[in-house]
């Protein structure tokens, strides 16, 4: 009794003061997920009839773990609630914090590590009983994962006490609310958006109000959209925002699922990050889009990006490339086939020499124009291809290799070719001979020369080359059809100019036994071109498929053999023509093995360990040697995101250059020593075999061929990229220069 | 017309279609309506299986993952198996693929999976094992399930989800439009898919690295 009076007081005393200060929540109960909990949490302690007020579900997760945004990107699924209110009561939507991008290579996904409050307002309605206390209830369903996922429900409920009083903030829930609120994408006016799209890519262009232009000036590498719709934008592409001081201009890579374009592109622009990686600021982009006119210039920079060459740097560069591509390995030896038949056949006249190198020079610029001719249909068909594309193809390097190995042959005399092929670029035709042979032929030989120069011409990027091709394949198709024919010209230029040039040719040597020496030791070079194409074949295809190859080259060998024994045209005739059916027979078989070969997958996937080359044992460094690791957006993302050094090297096992560089300059102990005291990541991007994402990338650096060498300093907007022949000074000047 | 002519067109022309046949070998994101792009893949049983093979009948691809949930919706509830047999049944080869790295979810040693298989019915005609996750990334598989639909040209006429509800609950099956079928009933009555891709959903393919 004692207690019971003033307990009884007290109590009449607080109830008249105002509603519990208290909200009654139920626990969570039956969770699950062993690795996440969910509450639903009040922002205030009471709620008013008719008053709308906010409540959220607060996901604690386990370290590590992760749940996801509305948007959950490749995979994933977004949380949902789905409410039990009573009568009158209506939900909103859930206001989703900005996410952050999970990368899980080759995907990504948005969503939250740690915890989320995910906010939610909720509209009473106005007849409601001051004192009565309301039960909002609602399932909660979200996905929790680390790589492996397990899906998590929880029903959770919440009591508010209904009072005419304006709500009073919960103390221990404010610090949350303010947090997560804090963390809601702003929508704000001022900021002006608009999308262009075409069919691979978005160009967003979004124009801050003056005030928030301060946000972009130091690294906008760190502004990231996020899509709201999960079939609308590649996940997984690189974004690559560029400021100018008053736009920013991000393009986007279209999703493969997307069917038709919005309206709109709607999502978040995330601005600032903390050190954890957690957005800190953020803003609603709603951007009018339209379908562009011209489909390469859906970014307006996209010539600038090429460096802005402008066509006559553009022709310059071409013709300068197409000249070294003279003296790249590829090339060489075939042009000394040309200049040796030229030696051969000194004493035909100026004219008739004349004939021949206009012919080859027609030859090389025909090919050129069927090449970047080839280059724009795929282009325009939606193709993301480049230069060398054709190398990508197994099929195509292993007819190469059969060609170079037939070649080959045919020099060293070890086969007998017939009358056709045995007149490319010479070879058939002893020098000196008395057989008169035909002008047209002559000429013919000489153009067919000039085909099979630029086809072997193909793997080998000579310097100035890459720039002007990156540059060419984003203008118009005349622009880029006319540095094409600066290319060819280049190619030819010597040779023409060898042929028309009489006191040059005079000054050969005369023929004698030493040209067929030359002609024999030059099947070496050949072979060498043939093991080469071999080895890209082998990685394309696999040990089993190299094998093929191999055999192939056997049948072919043997064909051509038979053929030229007993096929020739001075043979008797029913001799004559069942060997030529035998060895029409054999290259059939061949054929057949090749295309067998091209449908192996690869027995394992080099792109990781190819191109590499050895690492060098004794190299010392200042901390752990960087390895090189395969390049992909989200890799170069986080680590632009996260501050280091990067530095890109766009490689191909069919490029020579590219093994080159690697082998004499970028593996070597004194470089590799001057990455890792820097702390550069090592990316390798390997475009062996086709990958659009490479493409792009290359795109996007002005350029459509490799080797590439991009560096990427902390802090800079666009990385500096090294020349296509490199040197170790060149290197380590350039990493002085950018990373001091 | 002079012979020389002759050559030079024969030769532009046989530059082109090399180049084009090259172009077309090598592979590329699936776009629909394009070849579906080739590839060889042992079973469970060390059999290989072209795509090639099945040229000339339905083929229907499942990515695969016994330890995803959203698998586990379809499995569990015999809604996968069934759909594999009744098709199975009109001459639709159905193959399901997985491309689980080893040591990742859903990956299986050959005889441990042909287990799974028995203790999950799966009525598939194979499944394929693509550890390297190559086959999986030419088709950019992103999730289990996820569903592709091979006409008898080898055209490529859908790729996405299995159908419009991405949730593992298994309530979810319940008026869930089935993309899948509605895809194959169409094409298999000489009409154009009408919904040729979706966002598919489910687990991540856990791809190597």
């Amino acid at each position: 009794m004692r207690i019971a009076l003033p307990a009884f007081v007290l109590l009449t005393w607080a109830s008249a003061a105002g509603p519990a200060p208290v909200s009654a929540q139920e626990p969570a109960g039956a969770d699950p997920s062993p690795h996440s909990e969910a509450v639903l949490v009040a922002e205030t302690t009471s709620l008013r009839p008719g008053r709308p007020f906010t409540i959220g579900l607060h996901l604690t997760l386990d370290p590590e773990w992760h749940s996801y945004w509305k948007n959950p990107g490749d995979s994933g699924e977004a949380t949902s609630i789905h409410w039990s209110l009573p009568d009158g009561f209506r939900a909103g939507g859930i206001q989703w914090p900005a996410p952050r991008r999970i990368s899980f290579p080759p995907l990504v996904s948005y969503g939250y590590f740690d915890e989320v409050l995910l906010i939610v307002e909720i509209a009473p309605p106005a007849g409601l009983v001051p004192g009565d206390t309301v039960r909002l209830a609602g399932r909660a369903d979200w996905l929790v994962c680390i790589e492996d996922c397990f899906p998590a429900e929880a029903e959770l409920a919440l009591t508010l006490p209904v009072s005419e009083a304006a709500p009073a903030r919960d103390p221990a829930t404010s610090a949350l609310f303010d947090e997560f609120r804090g963390r809601l994408p702003i929508r704000e006016p001022g900021w002006q958006s608009f999308a262009r799209a075409n069919e691979r890519f978005y160009g967003l262009r979004i124009d801050p109000p003056d005030g928030r232009e301060s946000r972009f000036a130091e690294g906008s590498a760190g502004a990231e959209f996020f899509a709201s719709g999960s079939d609308v934008i590649d996940h997984a592409a690189e974004q690559r925002p560029d400021w100018d001081g008053e736009t920013l201009v991000i393009r986007l890579a279209r999703s493969a699922f997307a069917t038709g374009t919005p309206d709109t592109l709607r999502g978040v622009l995330v601005t600032s990050r903390d050190a954890e990686g957690r957005a800190t600021e953020s803003f609603v982009i709603e951007a009018p889009t339209v379908l562009a006119g011209d489909p390469d210039r859906v970014v307006p920079d996209d010539a600038s990006a090429a460096g802005g060459l402008g066509l006559g740097l553009g022709l310059l560069f071409a013709f300068l490339g197409g000249l070294l591509l003279n003296l790249m390995p590829c090339v060489f030896p075939v042009l000394s086939l040309k200049v040796l038949d030229f030696a051969g056949h000194a004493d035909e006249g100026r004219t008739r020499a004349a004939r021949k190198g206009v012919a080859f020079a027609a030859g090389v610029l025909v090919s050129f124009w069927a090449l970047g001719g080839l280059l724009l249909a795929l282009r325009a068909a939606g193709e993301s291809v480049g230069w060398g594309f054709q190398l990508q193809s197994p099929l195509f390097v292993g007819a190469m290799a059969v060609l170079f190995f037939l070649l080959g042959l045919a020099l060293l005399g070890a086969v007998e070719i017939g009358a056709s092929l045995g007149r490319l670029g010479g070879l058939g035709a002893p020098p000196g001979e008395t057989q008169e042979i035909a002008e047209g032929a002559a000429v013919r030989r000489s153009f067919l020369a000039g085909v099979l120069a630029t086809l072997v011409a193909t793997p080998c990027t000579a310097p100035f080359m890459g720039a002007a091709l990156g540059w060419a394949l984003v203008r118009p198709p005349l622009e880029t059809m006319l540095v094409f024919t600066a290319l060819g010209a280049g190619m030819a230029a010597p040779f023409l100019l060898l042929s028309l040039t009489p006191g040059l040719v005079e000054r050969l040597p005369p023929p004698g036994r030493w040209m067929e020496t030359l002609k024999q030791l030059l099947a070496f070079p050949l072979f060498a071109t043939a093991i080469w194409l071999a080895w890209v074949f082998g990685l394309q295809t696999g040990v089993g498929g190299l094998t093929r190859l191999l055999v192939a080259l056997l049948l072919v060998g043997l064909a051509a053999w038979v053929a030229g024994r007993w096929g020739g045209a001075t043979a008797p005739a029913g001799r004559r023509w069942s060997a030529r059916l035998a060895a029409l027979g054999l290259g059939v078989a061949a054929a057949l093995v090749l295309v067998r070969a091209v449908r192996q997958p690869p027995a394992s996937v080099p792109a990781d360990s190819v191109s590499a080359g050895p690492v060098p044992a004794d190299s010392v460094s200042a901390g752990s040697i960087s390895a090189w690791k395969k390049w992909t957006p989200a890799r170069q993302s986080e680590v632009i995101a996260a501050g280091k050094p990067l530095f890109v090297d766009f490689t191909a096992a069919w490029c020579l250059s590219c093994q080159v560089n690697e082998r004499v300059v970028l593996n070597t102990p004194e470089v590799r020593d001057a990455f890792a005291i820097r702390g550069v990541e090592l990316l390798k991007a390997d475009w062996t075999r086709r990958e659009p994402e490479i493409t792009a990338a290359l795109a996007e650096l002005g350029r459509s061929s490799v080797p590439v060498y991009a560096l990427h300093a902390p802090g800079a907007e666009d990385p500096v990229l090294l020349p296509s022949v490199l040197t170790k000074q060149i290197v380590l000047d350039a990493l002085d220069s950018q990373l001091p | 017309m002079p012979r020389s002519r002759i050559v030079l067109a024969f030769t532009v022309v046989a530059g082109v279609s090399l180049g084009m046949a090259a172009a077309a070998c090598a592979q590329s994101s699936p776009a629909i309506g394009a070849p579906a792009p080739e590839f060889t893949l042992p079973d469970t049983y060390g059999e290989s299986h072209s795509l090639a093979d099945y040229r000339g009948e339905w083929v229907v691809l499942e990515w695969l993952n016994y330890g995803c949930p959203y698998v586990g919706k379809h499995y569990d509830s015999g809604n996968m198996q069934s759909l594999q047999r009744k098709y199975g049944e009109k001459g639709v080869k159905w193959l399901a693929i997985v491309s689980s790295a080893p040591g990742k979810q859903g990956y299986y040693e050959p005889a441990t999976m042909n287990e799974q298989n028995e203790a999950h019915g799966q009525s598939a005609l194979a499944v394929l094992l693509d550890p390297e996750g190559v086959v999986g990334r030419m088709y950019n598989a992103q999730t289990t399930p996820q569903m592709v639909i091979i006409d008898p040209d080898g055209t490529l006429l859908y790729n996405g989800a299995i159908d419009d509800k991405p949730s593992s609950r298994p309530a979810s099956l319940e008026g869930a439009h089935n993309y899948l079928t509605a895809g194959l009933d169409e094409a298999m009555a000489g009409q154009p898919i009408s919904v040729p891709t979706t966002k598919p959903y489910g687990c991540s393919v856990k791809y190597p690295g």
